[in-house]
This record gives structure tokens, C-alpha cells and sequence, in this order.
């Protein structure tokens, strides 16, 4: 599976090896803008490639569906403001290969799933994470209270320490 | 009935060893057997560095790493003894840290029961214990901090510089303790080789022989010495790599990530933005008065000044995370037996408060981070309350502590080594 990832959204690698190694996967890599620590204004888009493997048992011979759920551990990087307080980040369909084999059959098979033009068979919803941002009305406000509170605390320490009486 | 055995230091130091011993075998324990790691992030990225040190390559390579290349040379073991070996050489640190306050303290004359329970303020803080065991290097900056202390004592001015220029190639924020340490180094108070003659005269050119004195160059010229030298060599061997990550880094460092420092919002709203010089300077002039402050009044008592200056540091500084704590925690127990400080109620408000302040801004970075409400106003009124927070702390422990200057002014008709420390 490979899910290419929104702007503003990112997978840490090495958490995702640290999953590697529980078994959670059976190989993923990270491509792309793997920076940790920059914000969304600041980065590039990656994608994340996961090897998972399945079995599944047809010996009834009916037709069966297969549920596969993948969870991917994912994190938001700092949204540019915006006055609602939040920035809406839309995922789009991963895309799938999925290889097969029959027990007891050297031959492979193997097929490109393409999700589907067709809404009713797409069965998934457009994901839309929204990510709580820093609201821009509230700069000059927050820049005067920052300082104001940090000469407070100037003065908080200052004070005592000029007052204080040494022995002699 | 047999009489209970006293306490003593060798009975702490090995309860202490044990139980951290024991942690770092559950962290492993855990590490293997959670999705969420006892480990601290951290220490993965030191072994990574070590380990690509290790293979010829250099150690910035491993993204995040921001430290002297000394850590990862360090941790090289890491690769071919065990994972853990760092864990063990950071928990040796902290046991050592606290071998060091006792020696202090001792020296300083204070009785065995009160060194005990200073030392145990360290051995026993919940804080300390888990940092070192988690894979925080931060033990090993406080022991060296705690070795010049004693150096400074005992007059060893050259071992002290050499130490002192190496923590600060280390970890930089020691560069603090520089102006009290050269204040402290006064010549009335501590001398190289045969005693000053007294003067009753003190005119330009004593006052210039004073400000310049031989112990006071000597200091500034060896510790610049070393750190220059280690700067200089890793330069030399990774480039403009080493001088990125390992020092500008933190001296540019401002980051819009939400931490318990005030400015983190203010930093988020204006990133991007070209601040203008009087934006910059503002920012700077609450840290650089306090320090200066603190400096002059405090500086004879130095343990007392490098507790205050360091609270003040970390409290005033751009971006604060957790493992800053322990610079202060460690000199915490030197300044304790001076505290007219009472248990009941001033110690525990003070307590209390520190501890309230920071659980108020967690429960709001919790709300932020995991449950991704926007709380980001409340987060940063957190981050004010948790300043004043620390500002009444640390005025309160100006108000009640008795000043002990580590050196009496020396005798000079009687004396030819110069030290007399108290």
C-alpha cells in the first residue's frame, strides 16, 4: 500500500521501525520530507510504502471478502494560522498491489487495484483531519503579554535580589 | 534490641545503584514488550550517531543529532558490548553526582545527617532517577559541573578550566557560570603561589593587577583553550556539519513547537516573519538582566549563584523541555543546609506551586496533542503562569537563604598557597 501523504501530515521513520520490529509490518519505508520538526509552511510532502501479509481461506469455494485493516501512526506538523483555529487536511485514497498465491500452486498472480470512479464501490469517505492552528488576530496580544509577563518576572527576582542583605 | 544502623552514604549510594539498575532492566523489559518505550527518544538517536561513528561515518548523519561528537565516542559500546551501555554510564553519572554533593557539603562543614539528606533530595528525586535510566545524558554535564565546584575549592584553577572549557563545548549553557566563576576567582579570596602583599592602597593599577590577576587569566585562557581546541578538531574532522548541529543550532534555536517556554506562541504567530533588532533585543533583555543581577549579588556563594542562575536560564530561555530540570536539581541539594526554608509550608508551596504550575500546562499540552483541540491560548497562558511560577520560587529561596561565600578572604601577612575555602 502506498498513501501519499497530505501537506502538513508526516510518519516519523523511526517509529515506524520500531513497529517494524514488533511485527507490525512486514517492511515500510518513508519517502520524501521525513523532517520531524518543521512546520507545515516549511516542508515537503512524503509517502509511505507498508508490505503487509495476508492469508485468506477459500477452501469453501464461495465467494469471500477479505477485510484488511492497516493502521498507520501519523502526525501532524504545525498548520499555517487561520482565524477558525484550525487547518482541514483531506487524505486521498491510498493506492494497493496486491500479489497473490494459491496454497499448493507455484503460480503467482498478480493485480493493480485502482479504487474505483464509482463512488458506491469506493467505500471509503474522504478522511479529513483537522489540525488546532495558532490564530493570527491574536499576535500583537499574545507578543505584548509574553513580554509584559516575562518583565514581571524580571522584576519578581530582581527586586529581592538588589534587597537582599549580606552579612558582613 | 539491636540498634537501628545509621544511614550512610555508601548504604545510599548502593540502595541507589540497585534500584536504578533494576530500571534500566525493566526499560528493557518494557522497550521489547510495549508499543510505548521506556527508553527516552533521545538515547535511539545517540546510539544511531555511535553507531554510524562507529562504521567510519559521521555521527550527523543521524538526523536530530545536536551534540558533541564526545557523546557518541562515548556510546560507542553501545554497538559491541550492549544497547544499554550509555544507560549505565548516564545512571553511574547521577550516582556520582551525588558522591559529589556530599564531598562538597563536607568540605563546606556541614553535619553528616544534613549531607545525607541533601544528597538523598538527588538520589531519590523520581526526576533523577528515571532520566538517567531512560538514556539522558544529562548526569554526565551535572557531575562535571559539580568536578569544577570542587576543583574551584581546592584551588585547582587549571583543572577547573580544563573541565569548564569542556562541558561548555559539551552542552553550551554553562557558558553562564563563566562571569561568576572569574568573580569568585578574586584575588583577596583565592591565589596561585606565594600571597599578595597587602595594600592599603587600592588605586588604578591595583585595580587593574586585580581584575587581570593570574588566576583569573589563567582560567579564561586554558578553559577557552579547550574549548576551542574541541571545537577546532571536530570541525576538522565534520565540517560545517559539527558547527550546525552541535552549537549554532542552540544559539539560534527558536522553536514554534509548543513548549513550557513563554515564547513559544509568540514564536508560532510570528514565523516567518523577519523580526526587527528591537524585537530581538526585548527578548533578550529579561534573561541577560537577570543573570547580571543574580551575578553581582550572588556570585561569592557560588553554588547558591549557579542554582539561581540556572533556574533563571531555563526558565527565561526560548525553548524549554523537561530534561533541563536537572541542571538545577543537581545543585539544588549544595544550597539546602543555608535555606532558612521550612518544610512546612514554605518548602512544600514551593513545591507545590512548581509542580501545580507544570501539571497545569501537561494537562493542557495533553488536550492539544492528543485529543487535538485547539487550546493553544490556554497552553500559552500555562507557559506564563509556569514563569511566574518559577520567578516566586526562586524569590522566595532569595528571601530565606543566609549567604555562604565558598571562599574567606585570605590572611596574607600568614599565608604562601593561597586557597581557603569554607
Amino acid at each position: 500500500m502506498i498513501e501519499r501523504l497530505p501537506s502538513g501530515v508526516f510518519a516519523d521513520p523511526f517509529e515506524l521501525d520500531h513497529l517494524l520490529h514488533h511485527g507490525a509490518y512486514a517492511a515500510i519505508g518513508v519517502f520524501g520530507d521525513t523532517n520531524l520538526e518543521l512546520p507545515s509552511v516549511s516542508s515537503n510532502r512524503s509517502a509511505v510504502e507498508i508490505h503487509m501479509n495476508f492469508k485468506h481461506n477459500t477452501s469453501s469455494g464461495a465467494m469471500s471478502e477479505l477485510g484488511i485493516r492497516i493502521d498507520l501512526p501519523l502526525h501532524a506538523r504545525y498548520a499555517p494560522l487561520h482565524e477558525s483555529g484550525y487547518s482541514e487536511v483531506a487524505f486521498g485514497t491510498p493506492d494497493l498491489l496486491v500479489s497473490c498465491s494459491m496454497e499448493g500452486s507455484s503460480e503467482k498472480r498478480s493485480c493493480l487495484i485502482v479504487p474505483s470512479s464509482d463512488s458506491n464501490r469506493l467505500r471509503t469517505d474522504v478522511v479529513v483531519w483537522k489540525i488546532p492552528c495558532g490564530i493570527m488576530s491574536y499576535t500583537n496580544v499574545v507578543s505584548v503579554v509574553t513580554f509584559a509577563t516575562a518583565l514581571v518576572s524580571t522584576l519578581v527576582i530582581v527586586l529581592p535580589s538588589v534587597l537582599y542583605s549580606k552579612p558582613r | 534490641m539491636t540498634a537501628k544502623a545509621p544511614m550512610n552514604l555508601r548504604r545510599l549510594l548502593i540502595g541507589s545503584a540497585v534500584f536504578r539498575l533494576a530500571l534500566i532492566l525493566y526499560g528493557e523489559w518494557q522497550d521489547a514488550h510495549m508499543e510505548v518505550r521506556y527508553t527516552d527518544v533521545d538515547y535511539l538517536v545517540f546510539s544511531d550517531a555511535a553507531s554510524l561513528m562507529a562504521s567510519g561515518s559521521s555521527p550527523y548523519k543521524r538526523t536530530t543529532y545536536r551534540y558533541s561528537p564526545l557523546l557518541a565516542f562515548l556510546l560507542l559500546p553501545n554497538s559491541v558490548l550492549h544497547r544499554s551501555w550509555g544507560k549505565f554510564i548516564f545512571s553511574a553519572s547521577d550516582l556520582l553526582v551525588g558522591y559529589f554533593i556530599y564531598k562538597i557539603l563536607k568540605q563546606r562543614k556541614v553535619a553528616e545527617d544534613l549531607c545525607l539528606y541533601s544528597v538523598m533530595v538527588w538520589l531519590l528525586n523520581p526526576f533523577t532517577f528515571t532520566i538517567g535510566t531512560r538514556g539522558n545524558c544529562e548526569p554526565i554535564v551535572c557531575a562535571m559541573i559539580l568536578w569544577i565546584l570542587i576543583c574551584l575549592m581546592n584551588g585547582k584553577i587549571i583543572q577547573a578550566a580544563v573541565w569548564y572549557g569542556l562541558v561548555v563545548h559539551f552542552r553550551i549553557y554553562p557558558i553562564i557560570y563563566s562571569l561568576p566563576i572569574i568573580l569568585v576567582l578574586n584575588p583577596r579570596y583565592i591565589q596561585l603561589g606565594n600571597g599578595m602583599e597587602a595594600s592599603t592602597r587600592y588605586n588604578l593599577w591595583t585595580a587593574a593587577k586585580s581584575m587581570f590577576s593570574k588566576e583569573r587569566v589563567l582560567f579564561g585562557l586554558v578553559s577557552g583553550g579547550i574549548f576551542f581546541l574541541c571545537t577546532g578538531l571536530f570541525f576538522h574532522l565534520y565540517q560545517w556539519e559539527f558547527l550546525n548541529e552541535a552549537l549554532l543550532y542552540h544559539l539560534t534555536r527558536a522553536d514554534p513547537r509548543h513548549n513550557f517556554s513563554v515564547y513559544f506562541y509568540h514564536i508560532y504567530l510570528q514565523y516567518g516573519r523577519q523580526l526587527s533588532l528591537v524585537e530581538k533585543l526585548i527578548s533578550f533583555l529579561p534573561q541577560s538582566i537577570v543573570q547580571l543581577v543574580l551575578i553581582s549579588t550572588f556570585a561569592q556563594d557560588l553554588p547558591f549563584c549557579f542554582f539561581l542562575q540556572t533556574v533563571a536560564f531555563v526558565a527565561f530561555n526560548k525553548v524549554i523541555t523537561a530534561q533541563y530540570f536537572v541542571w538545577f536539581f543537581c545543585l539544588l541539594p549544595l544550597i539546602l543546609p543555608w535555606s532558612d526554608m521550612k518544610l512546612k509550608w514554605e518548602g512544600l508551596g514551593c513545591v507545590g506551586l512548581w509542580m501545580g504550575a507544570q501539571l497545569h500546562w501537561l494537562l493542557w499540552g495533553y488536550l492539544l496533542e492528543f485529543k487535538g483541540q485547539n487550546v493553544f491560548l490556554q497552553l500559552w497562558m500555562a507557559s506564563l503562569v509556569f514563569l511566574l511560577a518559577n520567578a516566586s520560587v526562586m524569590a522566595v529561596f532569595i528571601r530565606l537563604q543566609r549567604f555562604s561565600p565558598i571562599f574567606l578572604q585570605i590572611k596574607v601577612s600568614d599565608s604562601k598557597s593561597g586557597v581557603k575555602s569554607q
